[in-house]
């Protein structure tokens, strides 16, 4: 392999690992949340209702992340404006 | 690819590599970021049952305005921090 190569395998390698970790985050917040919502007393299995609950909820909750990281981006972008 | 590999990097290609380690740093801190925001709002938020996969307009004014107002107080932490150790 030559340097380029190398950087390239580098820089493939981290975008995956990054892109791994961030989706178990979201799993995991998704996990709590949805838990919290959609199975107030769990019983012996996820009944269809809980199983409608969390599919929505899941919607909801990447609904809710892009519409936090819009908001998040313009209010730091702002900032920034501000003070340059 | 394997660590020897990392040997074969010039100078030039270390140097790109350096700057898009400390981009994705960056990258990364923001969106951990987002996450735990994302986690505070929702329990602000969204407050009744699941109805639907997306969230109504109550719901999307929340979560702008918690976001914005909990940016508001990190700053003003800050601030009042800095002040006390100012003193």
């Amino acid at each position: 392999m030559d340097s380029d190569s190398v950087k390239k395998a580098v820089i493939r390698q981290i975008l995956t690992e990054s892109d791994m970790a961030n989706a178990r985050q979201l799993i995991d917040k998704i996990d709590q949340n949805c838990f919290e919502k959609c199975v107030p007393k769990p019983g012996s299995s996820l009944s269809s209702g809980e199983k409608t609950c969390v599919t929505q909820c899941m919607d909801k909750y990447m609904a809710a992340w892009n519409a936090v990281n819009a908001t998040y981006m313009k209010k730091l972008q702002e900032a920034v404006g501000h003070s340059t | 690819m394997d660590s020897a590999d990392l040997d074969k990097l010039n100078d030039k290609d270390k140097a790109e590599l350096r700057q898009f380690i400390t981009n994705e740093q960056q990258r990364t801190r923001l969106q951990a970021q987002t996450h735990t925001l994302t986690d505070t709002c929702w329990k602000k938020c969204v407050t009744g049952p699941i109805k639907s996969g997306s969230l109504d307009k109550t719901e999307q004014v929340c979560m702008a305005s918690c976001v914005e107002r909990f940016m508001d107080l990190n700053l003003l932490t800050t601030q009042l921090l800095t002040n006390k150790m100012r003193k």
